[in-house]
C-alpha cells in the first residue's frame, strides 16, 4: 500500500510540474498578455509601457522560472487587474464553488442511485424508460438553458425561489440543480449496467437460493459491487465541478473559481489563471486518488492485486 | 430528513425570498453590471463599467454636460488658457473629500504628476502623457501645462482625470487606494464582497457644480455576468435597472408594466476598417481604391440601420462621430448603395471575377452577415471571423485580416483626435497608413487656433473618404430596461449618471 500512494504522489508531481509548464507556455503564445492587461481601448504606446512594466518583454523560460521560484515560496503573484493577492482571490471564491459541487453532486447522487437501481430491478420496463428518458434530456439540455428555464419558472413566475446571487443557501438551489442534472445521467446509466451485471451473477442466485431477504441482496450484495466504477466517476464528476462551472457560475451570478478563470482569460490576467489550473489540477489528483483508495477498501481484490 | 431539518430548510428559503425594502421606499436603486470591477482607480479601471463608478466616486476639475457638451465648473470654479501650452485652473474653496479631509491645489499637483509618470502604469496613456508639469500657483490656483500646443486639454481634464487626496493616496499605497477608494464625488465607497458594492450619496457634497446634488440616497451594485439573468431579475424588480439590453429584447421588455426599456444614441460609430496597405496581404485587392469604392456602393447601409440597428440609430459617413469636435460632415464624400455601379466598378479594377476576403467583427452578427451577403451580390466573398471584442480589434491590428466591422467609442471624448486621430495616425490601428493623411491628423493635434484645426479636419476628412479608406457604418445604440417609476435619461457618451437620477411617480 505504502510503494501505491508513494508510485501515486511521485505521478501527481510530474503532472502538475508538466500542467503549469504547458498552461504559462500555452497562455503566453496565444495571446499578448500586455494587450490583455491593457484593454480594449489602449493604445500601441500603452501596451509597450505595459509589456516593460510587467517583464513581458523578458525571454519566456526566465519569465516561468521566476514564476515557479515564486509558487515554491508560496507565492501565487498578484493579480495583474486588480493587485490583489492571488491567492487572496482564490479563497474568497472556494467557499461558493465547493458549496455548488458539494450539492450538486449530492443531487446528483440523490437522484442517480435509487433511479439507476429501480431501472436494473426490472429492465425495460415503464420506470426504466422513465429513467432513461430523464437521463437523456439530462444530457441533452445545456446547462446555460436549463439555469434560464429553471429561473423563468421558480425565479420569475412562481416567486419561489432566487434569482441570482450566493448570499445565502436558497441561492444555491437552481444552481445546484442545473449543475447536478448534467452529471446525473452518467452516474445513473453506470448504476443501472453496474446492477443489472451483478444481478445475474452467481452469487446474487446463490444467495437468492439461501432465502437472504430480498433487500439484504440487493443493498449488501449487489449494489456494493456495482457501485465501484460509480466511485470513480463520482471522483472525476465532483473534480470537474471542484474546478467550479464557467456557465453555471455565469448564470446565476455566483463568484466562484469557475467565474473567476472565465473573467481571467477574457483579460488574459496569467496570475490567476496558473494559479486555478494548478488548484483543479489538484483537486482532480487528490480525488482520483481517493476514489482508488476507497476502491481498494470496497474490494479487496484491488488490494491484492497492488 | 427530519422535520426539524425540512422547517429550518423551508425557513431559510423562505427568509431568503421575503422581498426587502427596496427602490423608490427606502430611495435606494439596484443596479446590476456585467463584469466584476478590479478597481476603483479610474486610471486603472477602464472598463466602461469602472469609468462610469469613477464619475460617482470622484470628481474632475470641470463637467462636460451630456446634452450640451458645453464645460460647467466642478472642482475648478473658472479656467483660462495662459497660452498655447498653460491652463490655468481656480479651484472651489471648501471642498471636502469623503474622509473630511479639505481639497487643495496640492491634491491637483499630485495626481495629475503621479499618473502622468510613465512608472505609475495609467492604462489609458493617452490621457495623460501630453502632461509636461502640473503646477500649485497658491491653495485654489493650478497650472497643468502640456508638453506641445495641446487642443483637446479641457477634454480629456473634464473626461479622464479624476482628482484623489493625495495625503490618503500616498499614505495607503495606489493598489490599496484602488480597493478602498475616497474622492470628493457626489457618492462614497462602501465595500461589498466581489458579488457586489455599494455606493452612499456623500452629505458633505459641494453645490454649485455641474453634478448637482444626488436625489438617490442609495447605489447597490451588482455583478451578474449572464444578460438573460440580467434582465429576469429585470423583470422580477429585484434590479432595477441594466444597460447592454440586445436590441431586439428592448419592444418585449418595455411592453411590461412595471419596466421602461429604450435604445439610446451614443457617440459609439460602427465601421468596416480596409486593409488598405496591404498589411495582411501584399496583394491584396483592396490596396485599391476603386475596390474600396465599390465595396462602399455595394452595401445598403440604410437597410442595415433600418432593420438591425433600431433605436435611434443613425447612417455614418464620416470616420468621426458627427457632435465630435473638427468632425465635417459636409467634407466627406458619401457613397450611396448602386450595386451596380459596385460591379462596374470592381470590373473596371480588373475584379469582374471577384475575389475572396477576411473580415473580423464582434458586436452583432446579423449585421455582420448582412454585409457578407451584399458583398456576396456583387462577387466578393467574405469569409466572417465572429470574435471575442479584444480578438477581433487584435487581428485588425497586428493585420491578420482583410477587413474589421468594429466600432469605437473614443473614450467618450468629443473631439475628433480621439476617432479619425486614433485611426489615421500611423498605428497600428491605421489599415491605410496614408503619410499625406497622418501628418494632417499630426498637425490638427498640435494646432490650438479653432478654425485652423477644423480646416485641417476636413482636409484630412475629405482625404479619408475620397480614398475609401473605410466604410463608415452606423451609430451604435445602448439598450437599457429599467423600473418605470425611475426617472433616468440615457446619455450619448455612455455614461449614464445616477446622481441625476431620482424615483418618482
Amino acid at each position: 500500500m505504502a510503494g501505491f500512494l508513494l508510485r501515486r504522489l511521485a505521478l501527481a508531481v510530474f503532472v502538475i510540474v508538466t500542467i503549469s509548464l504547458i498552461t504559462f507556455v500555452l497562455s503566453h503564445v496565444a495571446v499578448d498578455p500586455a494587450a490583455g492587461v491593457a484593454g480594449d481601448s489602449a493604445t500601441d504606446e500603452d501596451i509597450a509601457a505595459i509589456r516593460v512594466l510587467y517583464g513581458f518583454d523578458q525571454p519566456l523560460i526566465t519569465q516561468y522560472f521566476s514564476y515557479v521560484t515564486n509558487v515554491l515560496q508560496g507565492d501565487l503573484g498578484r493579480s495583474y487587474l486588480s493587485g490583489e493577492q492571488v491567492s487572496d482571490l482564490i479563497r474568497e471564491r472556494v467557499p461558493a464553488t465547493a458549496l455548488l459541487a458539494c450539492l450538486s453532486i449530492v443531487f446528483a447522487l440523490l437522484l442517480a442511485v435509487p433511479l439507476g437501481v429501480l431501472a436494473a430491478l426490472r429492465p425495460n420496463s415503464a420506470l426504466d424508460r422513465f429513467a432513461l428518458t430523464l437521463a437523456v434530456v439530462g444530457q441533452a439540455v445545456p446547462n446555460f438553458w436549463a439555469g434560464l428555464l429553471l429561473i423563468l419558472l421558480f425565479g420569475v413566475n412562481l416567486g419561489w425561489l432566487p434569482i441570482s446571487g450566493s448570499e445565502t443557501l436558497a441561492h444555491f438551489v437552481l444552481p445546484a440543480i442545473t449543475l447536478g442534472s448534467f452529471a446525473m445521467p452518467a452516474l445513473m446509466r453506470l448504476v443501472r449496467a453496474g446492477m443489472i451485471d451483478v444481478l445475474e451473477a452467481d452469487y446474487i442466485r446463490t444467495a437468492r437460493a439461501m432465502g437472504l431477504p430480498e433487500q439484504t441482496v440487493l443493498f449488501k450484495y449487489a449494489l456494493r459491487n456495482a457501485v465501484l466504477p460509480v466511485i470513480s466517476l463520482t471522483a472525476v464528476q465532483f473534480g470537474f465541478m471542484l474546478g467550479g462551472s464557467i456557465v453555471v457560475e455565469s448564470v446565476f451570478a455566483i463568484q466562484g473559481i469557475g467565474y473567476l478563470a472565465w473573467q481571467s482569460m477574457s483579460r488574459a490576467d496569467m496570475p490567476v489563471i496558473q494559479a486555478i489550473v494548478l488548484l483543479i489540477s489538484l483537486a482532480y489528483i487528490v480525488l482520483t486518488l481517493l476514489a482508488d483508495l476507497l476502491n481498494a477498501a470496497l474490494d479487496p481484490r484491488i488490494r491484492v492485486t497492488r | 430528513m427530519s422535520n426539524r431539518t425540512i422547517a429550518t430548510l423551508a425557513a431559510l428559503l423562505a427568509i431568503s425570498v421575503t422581498p426587502v425594502a427596496a427602490g423608490p421606499d427606502d430611495n435606494s436603486l439596484t443596479i446590476a453590471i456585467g463584469e466584476e470591477l478590479p478597481g476603483y482607480d479610474g486610471y486603472i479601471s477602464t472598463s466602461r463599467d469602472g469609468v462610469v463608478m469613477t464619475r460617482h466616486l470622484f470628481d474632475m476639475l470641470i463637467f462636460r454636460d451630456p446634452e450640451t457638451f458645453d464645460y460647467e465648473p466642478l472642482l475648478a470654479t473658472s479656467w483660462t488658457r495662459i497660452d498655447d501650452l498653460t491652463w490655468e485652473f481656480t479651484l472651489r474653496d471648501g471642498v471636502t473629500f469623503h474622509d473630511g479631509s479639505v481639497f487643495d491645489a496640492d491634491d491637483v499637483v499630485w495626481t495629475l504628476k503621479t499618473y502622468a509618470d510613465p512608472e505609475t502604469g495609467a492604462r489609458s496613456q493617452a490621457s495623460v502623457s501630453w502632461i509636461d508639469r502640473v503646477e500649485a500657483v497658491d491653495a485654489l490656483t493650478v497650472r497643468v501645462i502640456s508638453k506641445t500646443p495641446f487642443p483637446s486639454a479641457l477634454e480629456f481634464i473634464s473626461g479622464s482625470l479624476p482628482i484623489y487626496p493625495s495625503d490618503y493616496a500616498q499614505d495607503v499605497g495606489l493598489q490599496e487606494f484602488a480597493q478602498a477608494p475616497i474622492g470628493t464625488g457626489p457618492y462614497q465607497f462602501v465595500p461589498g464582497d466581489s458579488n457586489s458594492f455599494t455606493l452612499q450619496a456623500y452629505d458633505g457634497y459641494f453645490e454649485g457644480g455641474g453634478k448637482g446634488t444626488p436625489s438617490i440616497e442609495t447605489l447597490n451594485v451588482r455583478v451578474i455576468p449572464d444578460t438573460a439573468t440580467r434582465i429576469a431579475e429585470v423583470i422580477g424588480g429585484e434590479i432595477e435597472w441594466v444597460w447592454n439590453v440586445p436590441s431586439d429584447q428592448i419592444a418585449q421588455l418595455d411592453s411590461l408594466p412595471s419596466v421602461t426599456a429604450e435604445l439610446g444614441s451614443t457617440m459609439r460609430i460602427a465601421m468596416i476598417a480596409m486593409d488598405a496597405a496591404g498589411r495582411a496581404n501584399s496583394e491584396s485587392p483592396l490596396m485599391n481604391p476603386m475596390v474600396r469604392q465599390a465595396v462602399n456602393h455595394a452595401i445598403d447601409r440604410d437597410t442595415i440601420v433600418s432593420a438591425l440597428v433600431g433605436g435611434d440609430g443613425e447612417v455614418v459617413n464620416v470616420p468621426c462621430y458627427p457632435l465630435q469636435f473638427g468632425c465635417d460632415t459636409q467634407a466627406a464624400t458619401v457613397y450611396d448603395y448602386d450595386p451596380d455601379l459596385a460591379r462596374s466598378l470592381l470590373a473596371e479594377a480588373g475584379y469582374a471575377d471577384g475575389f475572396t476576403v477576411r473580415m473580423a467583427s464582434f458586436r452583432d452578427r446579423s449585421r455582420a452577415e448582412a454585409v457578407q451577403s451584399y458583398l456576396g451580390e456583387v462577387g466578393i466573398t467574405v469569409d466572417l471571423e465572429m470574435l471575442q471584442a479584444r480578438a477581433s480589434f487584435s487581428a485588425w491590428r497586428e493585420g491578420e485580416i482583410d477587413m474589421w466591422y468594429g466600432d469605437w467609442g473614443s473614450f467618450s471624448i468629443a473631439d475628433a483626435s480621439a476617432s479619425t486621430g486614433n485611426f489615421f495616425n500611423g498605428g497600428t490601428n491605421d489599415g491605410a497608413q496614408d503619410a499625406e493623411v497622418i501628418d494632417l491628423v499630426a498637425a490638427a493635434a498640435m494646432t490650438v487656433d479653432e478654425g485652423e484645426r477644423q480646416a485641417i479636419y476636413s482636409d484630412a476628412i475629405s482625404r479619408i473618404s475620397e480614398a475609401a479608406y473605410w466604410v463608415p457604418m452606423h451609430t451604435i445604440v445602448m439598450g437599457y430596461a429599467y423600473d418605470s417609476t425611475l426617472n433616468f435619461t440615457p446619455s450619448i457618451d455612455e455614461l449614464p449618471r445616477f446622481f441625476s437620477a431620482s424615483w418618482g411617480e
